[in-house]
């Protein structure tokens, strides 16, 4: 499904944030990809959606080399990746479900379609209720899972989760993570970057561990090491 | 298609309505770009007029010699007008010429005094001499030149010369200055443009980050921007136009007064010309004004 291959990524004036990495995720994995801050963990993020391009190396999703891709195949690579990250990114001035809209509108899908579209993905994320709240009335929980509907809106085969539970309290933390496993459980490849030890330790499920930009470790059921 | 493009055109009126103090500033500049822009082309007709009629006074006079008889005059006046260059020719006789300078001087009681004491009338019979072109002036006067008459008493051709040359470098100098405003003018417009599309960017930059995540189009997320400046445009162009009629409907006596006999009507040159000139306004002040935004945006909205 994504395959990183001797992937490197400089930056000026010395910085390695990605050195010779391989890596392959398979379809319908949920793999968490721990290390330090600075260690290239979210370089991997902006490589896979075409927000950085690497210096060597390859990037290929599903049948795709995302290597060189272009500014107008961007759009086209990120409706089939959702993207979440720690500061939610909701617009403060629309509600939850206007949020999840937005991300409808602004790729031309028509009404109707979306009209159908966000309570399903609203339902997915338990946010039936409070789908008509503004994002400053719910809690950071709640944001998130809002981020995540409007992720999903587009049945991306790939969810990327980048610190997802950075700004939240442990609990909220734990409803993320149970959600993002609901979602592996649909089909959906999750990839999870964090460096919260207790919930890549609590999931059993692949870790990657990356450290100065390079892989140092790869287990299916794995703990958080370094 | 439709749909995107309808909501590119939502969005861009959001754009307008959201930063509306942003918008407002914007249209006032632009408003008072076009009105300078309007201002000079008033100025350039009110100067072309003021030209147009000052170079159809310009004559040239030839004076004869007194107590010619008449005919000869009539056969010289004959042979000036089957000239090339010459649209018409006019004889003012010697009783004529006096009645003319008495009417001219009569609040002059000095000259009209010393004009008594002569015993005779001193003027001279004169033909007057009105070019087709003006500004073929001097061919004219080489035509003259190779009129040879012994009832020629003198010719005045260089006055008018310096007359005519001092027009026409006022209008060239007109044409100048209207040129190097309306392109500081058009400077202004561009910066104000460029900054009112970077701050509006600026202002939306969390719709752009999120618009780029999910997979939004580079052209849907700039075209609202360049929408936005087309509306800048209509209601800048549209607003200067209605200021701009108010005030020349207020202008317009007072022209009428300062150009007395000059026959400058703006105002029926506005009601005639009106498409023309918004029309144009708008063409060029949205290519100059969508050139800026697409700029901005190109640098700006990589967020």
């Amino acid at each position: 499904m994504i395959r990183f291959i001797n992937a490197s990524k400089f930056y000026p004036p010395q910085t390695k944030a990605l050195d010779n990495l391989s890596l392959h995720i398979y379809p319908g994995e949920f793999v968490s990809i721990v290390g330090q801050s600075g260690s290239g963990k979210t370089t991997i993020v902006k490589c896979l959606i075409g927000e950085e391009k690497l210096d060597e190396g390859r990037v290929i999703v599903g049948d795709w080399d995302i290597t060189h891709i272009s500014n107008r195949e961007i759009p086209y690579l990120r409706r089939q990746i959702g993207v979440i990250f720690q500061d939610f990114k909701l617009l403060p001035k629309k509600t939850l479900a206007e949020n999840v809209a937005f991300a409808l509108q602004v790729c031309g899908k028509s009404p109707k379609k979306i009209k159908a579209i966000v309570p399903s993905v609203m339902k997915i994320v338990g946010l039936t209720e409070q789908m008509n709240r503004y994002p400053n009335e719910v809690s950071g929980g709640e944001q998130q899972r809002a981020a995540i509907a409007r992720a999903l809106v587009y049945q991306p085969k790939i969810l990327v989760a980048d610190e997802p539970t950075g700004n939240l309290d442990s609990i909220n933390a734990e409803e993320i993570v149970n959600l993002l496993l609901k979602i592996n459980d649909l089909g959906t490849t999750v990839i999870l970057v964090t460096h919260n030890r207790e919930i890549v330790n609590n999931l059993n499920r692949r870790v990657i561990s990356i450290s100065d930009g390079r892989l140092v470790n790869d287990q299916a059921r794995g703990k958080y090491i370094i | 298609m439709f749909l995107s493009l309808a909501r590119i055109i939502k969005f861009g009126f959001q754009d307008v309505w959201r930063n509306f103090w942003l918008s407002l500033a914007t249209i006032m500049i632009l408003v008072l770009t076009l009105f300078s822009v309007d201002l000079l082309l008033a100025l350039r007709i009110i100067g072309q007029a003021a030209v147009d009629n000052l170079k159809n006074r310009v004559d040239v006079s030839i004076y004869l010699k007194q107590g010619v008889p008449e005919d000869k005059i009539l056969n010289l006046k004959a042979r000036l007008a089957n000239l090339n260059n010459v649209q018409e020719v006019n004889y003012i006789s010697q009783s004529a010429a006096l009645e003319s300078f008495q009417r001219r001087h009569q609040s002059d009681p000095e000259i009209l005094q010393a004009l008594q004491e002569l015993d005779q009338n001193p003027l001279a019979p004169t033909l007057t001499v009105k070019p087709k072109d003006p500004d073929h002036y001097e061919e004219l006067i080489e035509e003259l030149d190779q009129i040879e008459d012994p009832i020629i008493e003198s010719r005045n051709f260089q006055d008018n010369k310096k007359l005519l040359d001092k027009i026409n470098y006022i209008t060239d100098k007109i044409n100048d200055v209207a040129i190097i405003i309306s392109s500081i003018f058009l400077l202004i417009m561009i910066l104000v443009m460029f900054n009112s599309v970077r701050l509006a960017i600026y202002s939306h930059r969390q719709e752009i980050v999120i618009m780029k995540l999910v997979g939004a189009s580079n052209a849907f997320i700039k075209a609202p921007f360049l929408f936005s400046s087309l509306i800048y445009t209509l209601v800048g162009v549209v607003l200067t136009a209605v200021i701009f009629y108010a005030f020349l409907t207020v202008l317009q006596p007072y022209l009428d007064t300062f150009f007395f006999g000059y026959n400058i009507d703006l105002i029926t040159y506005f009601n005639s010309h009106w498409l023309q000139i918004i029309g144009l306004q708008f063409a060029g002040a949205a290519m100059v004004n969508l050139l800026a935004s697409y700029i901005a945006v190109g640098k700006y909205s990589k967020i």
